[in-house]
């Protein structure tokens, strides 16, 4: 369900925008239509009623009736049209002049028939604005095939069939001027509701569309198009923070307002990044020779356990501010990735541990290659390596592909971390234990730093408690993951 | 080896609180230290005297230290060791391709820093024929950027390797189809951060060959000679690097 209404409901502004004003038109059309309609239906039987009221106070009968009779040529002109036969009018049809008015004793409405008030209401009007008021009116519809009178003349129906078809109504108004007297029957054709009308709006409707959502479609591409190459700039600027070639201004002057202010905006930050290496350079200059220059001097100090001591403790230092800086650098990598075999480069990390004779080892691994920046790769591999060597004993690396990530797994056998310490375990400057204690080493930047080369090369890092077979936790899994494509 | 008469050192650093403390530190060891605060100061030491070696800081005021490396190695031929508060590889790249001869990053241990100076010596004496330092190594399809440090299979993927074996797979292809004992291996490769290399040979070799080797049980490029060494068994030319 809610599938096939995001497929229907378009996303971009271009298809909303066009959409929203195709529906609106098309109800605004169909409001004009109706009501284009409905006054054509109301004229038509406005015509109807007054072509039957006319025939009937045109009868010979009523002048007596009527206060401004006689009216001369009045006769004369029924006379000429009766020969006219079938004429097309503009609304209803008149009916053949030979059918004009009935005089009968008869009740002219069987009891199957229904009365029309409506139109019965409406016809007493007409008479009486003429000065005549009945005392009955009658108007009912049916079947021109059915009606007495057509049935005795044979060549009328024939003719009338012809012009009307042979499911025809016709409308019989029937008036009584005395009570129990004569019934003056007047007949006229009842034309079937049309649709005529709604032609040319439709027609109008369609030209509407094609002229409207054209000129609108034009005018949307002037602002859609420079705004996807915008978003593709800013796309291409957050994934590599390095300015192109500025997007020259186009489209309506709010775009152009737009791709302006975006280009100040990029230019302002690539400034402060540039700013900030710059800024970090210096800082890793002025800390580090005098750092180099306390290095040099405890080589004067006597006592030998005293001076590996200060010489950790630089080491610390220098271990944390290369964090720092590097945590700051990450994601401007100034080379692009290389094609690179993965297991060599785990075999090559792992190596490095092992000469030094820490207790790291290599799991499972396979040929697996992928583009990577390899001098990031291995610092987060290494950092995930030292933490599991410092707080879960030992380390062992296993490389393998899990659906579309490509897995570097670091397992340690140590207490792992409480589950609602993960989280913050990723967070810069913590650690696994809550003292700030020296002796373990690092600034805490270790696993921010593997995380920020994950997403630098569009993975994650992963924390998970590993449980053993009891469920009870038998140490901790850090794992880079990778998309494999 | 310094015995008769001192090896002389011109120490370059803009910084009196770190120059100072190491000239003292290297005048303990048995060298004859000249400081100089800038590169200006430098050149103007260099005209009286020569030193046989040059310790350089990349980061001075005025003149830097990668413009006088570059006039000291194209000019007189001295060897440069570069300190340096960076330690980004490209940075190490850019020192060692305009010529000098290593690379120190600050802080650095003064002892690693003695035993630089003293492998770049010896490499300077015994090498009278420069060979192109930056040259690329290419081998049965596989190349090997001594810079970067950087193994390329047949295929253009990298495959990153140790340090140790990088020292390890340079001193094989310096030496082609030439049988090469453990002690040689040992010496070509030791020499600047000898912890990094206390492991035996033939573990750093086997690490190798599981890298290289289509099947690392039946070696054929770096094969085994009975009587104790190894042998390279291809052939190993050297492409200008740029050309890659």
């Amino acid at each position: 369900m809610a599938r096939l209404k995001l497929r229907l409901w378009p996303g971009s502004l271009l298809g909303q925008t066009l959409l929203a004003l195709a529906a609106a038109l098309l109800v605004a059309q169909s409001v004009s239509a109706m009501l284009l309609w409905r006054a054509a239906q109301g004229r038509m039987e406005q015509t109807m009623l007054n072509t039957a009221a006319f025939r009937l106070i045109g009868a010979p009968r009523f002048a007596h009736e009527r206060s401004d009779w006689p009216r001369p040529g009045m006769d004369q002109r029924i006379e000429g049209q009766r020969r006219g036969g079938f004429e097309r009018g503009s609304g209803a049809r008149e009916f053949p002049m030979s059918l004009r008015v009935e005089h009968t004793m008869q009740q002219p409405i069987r009891p199957s028939e229904t009365r029309m008030p409506d139109r019965e209401q409406a016809l007493r009007q007409i008479l009486a604005a003429e000065g005549l008021n009945p005392v009955t009116v009658l108007v009912t519809a049916r079947p021109l095939a059915s009606d007495p009178l057509v049935r005795s003349r044979p060549r009328l129906l024939g003719r009338a069939t012809r012009a009307y078809g042979p499911r025809a109504n016709i409308l019989v108004a029937a008036i009584q001027v005395r009570p129990g007297g004569e019934w003056s029957v007047a007949r006229v054709a009842l034309l079937p509701r049309r649709t005529g009308t709604l032609r040319p709006i439709i027609l109008q409707t369609a030209l509407i569309f094609v002229f409207l959502l054209t000129m609108q479609y034009l005018v949307l591409r002037r602002i859609t198009r420079p705004l996807k190459l915008l978003t593709t700039r800013t796309e291409h600027f957050a994934r590599t923070q390095e300015p192109s070639e500025p997007l020259g201004p186009r489209g309506p002057v709010d775009i152009r307002q737009l791709i302006l202010a975006h280009n100040a905006m990029e230019t302002r930050i690539a400034g402060l990044l540039d700013e900030k290496d710059v800024m970090l350079g210096a800082i890793g200059h002025d800390l580090k020779t005098p750092l180099a220059a306390l290095r040099v001097r405890i080589e004067s100090v006597e006592d030998d356990a005293e001076r590996s001591k200060m010489a950790a403790s630089i080491e610390d230092i220098t271990r944390s501010l290369d964090d720092i800086l590097s945590l700051a650098r990450v994601g401007r990598a100034s080379d692009p990735p290389e094609r690179t075999e993965l297991s060599a480069l785990a075999a090559s990390v792992v190596e490095e541990f092992e000469d030094m004779g820490e207790p790291v080892s290599l799991g499972e691994s396979s040929r697996i290659v992928l583009p990577v920046h390899v001098t990031w790769m291995r610092r987060a591999l290494r950092n995930l390596i030292s933490n599991a060597v410092r707080y879960g004993k030992s380390a062992k690396v296993n490389l393998l592909r899990d659906g579309p990530e490509i897995v570097l797994r670091v397992e340690d056998t140590g207490p792992g971390i409480a589950d609602d310490r993960i989280g913050a375990m990723l967070e810069p400057f913590t650690r696994g234990e809550t003292s700030r204690n020296r002796d373990t080493g690092g600034a805490g930047l270790g696993l921010t730093l593997a995380r920020a080369i994950a997403e630098q090369h569009g993975g994650r890092l992963v924390l998970i408690n590993r449980k053993d077979a009891a469920g009870k936790i038998a140490g901790l899994g850090a794992e880079l993951r990778l998309p494999a494509g | 080896m310094n015995d008769e008469t001192p090896t002389r050192i011109l120490l370059v650093d803009d910084e009196p609180t770190l120059r100072e403390p190491l000239a003292a530190y290297l005048a303990r060891q048995g060298f004859a230290v000249t400081e100089a605060e800038s590169a200006a100061a430098a050149r103007s030491i260099l005209i009286e005297q020569a030193p046989d070696l040059v310790l350089l800081d990349i980061m001075m005021p005025g003149e830097d230290g990668l413009s006088l490396c570059r006039h000291l190695t194209e000019t007189r031929g001295l060897p440069v060791i570069l300190l340096t508060a960076k330690s980004e590889p490209t940075d190490r790249i850019i020192g060692l391709e305009i010529g000098a001869d290593d690379y120190v990053v600050k802080p650095f241990e003064p002892r690693e820093l003695v035993a630089r100076i003293r492998s770049v010596l010896r490499r300077s004496q015994r090498a009278a024929t420069p060979i192109e330092e930056t040259a690329f190594y290419s081998f049965e399809g596989w190349q090997l950027d001594p810079l970067k440090r950087k193994l390329t299979d047949p295929d253009g993927v990298v495959i990153p390797i140790s340090t140790a074996e990088f020292r390890l797979l340079r001193a094989l292809l310096d030496h082609p189809r030439q049988v090469l004992d453990r002690d040689r291996l040992l010496d070509m490769v030791q020499g600047r951060e000898a912890h990094m290399f206390d492991r035996a040979v033939d573990n750093q070799v086997s690490r190798l060959r599981r890298k290289i080797e289509a099947d690392s049980r039946s070696p054929e490029i770096i094969q085994t000679v009975r009587g104790g060494g190894y042998c390279l068994a291809a052939d190993v030319r050297r492409i200008a690097s740029g050309q890659s």
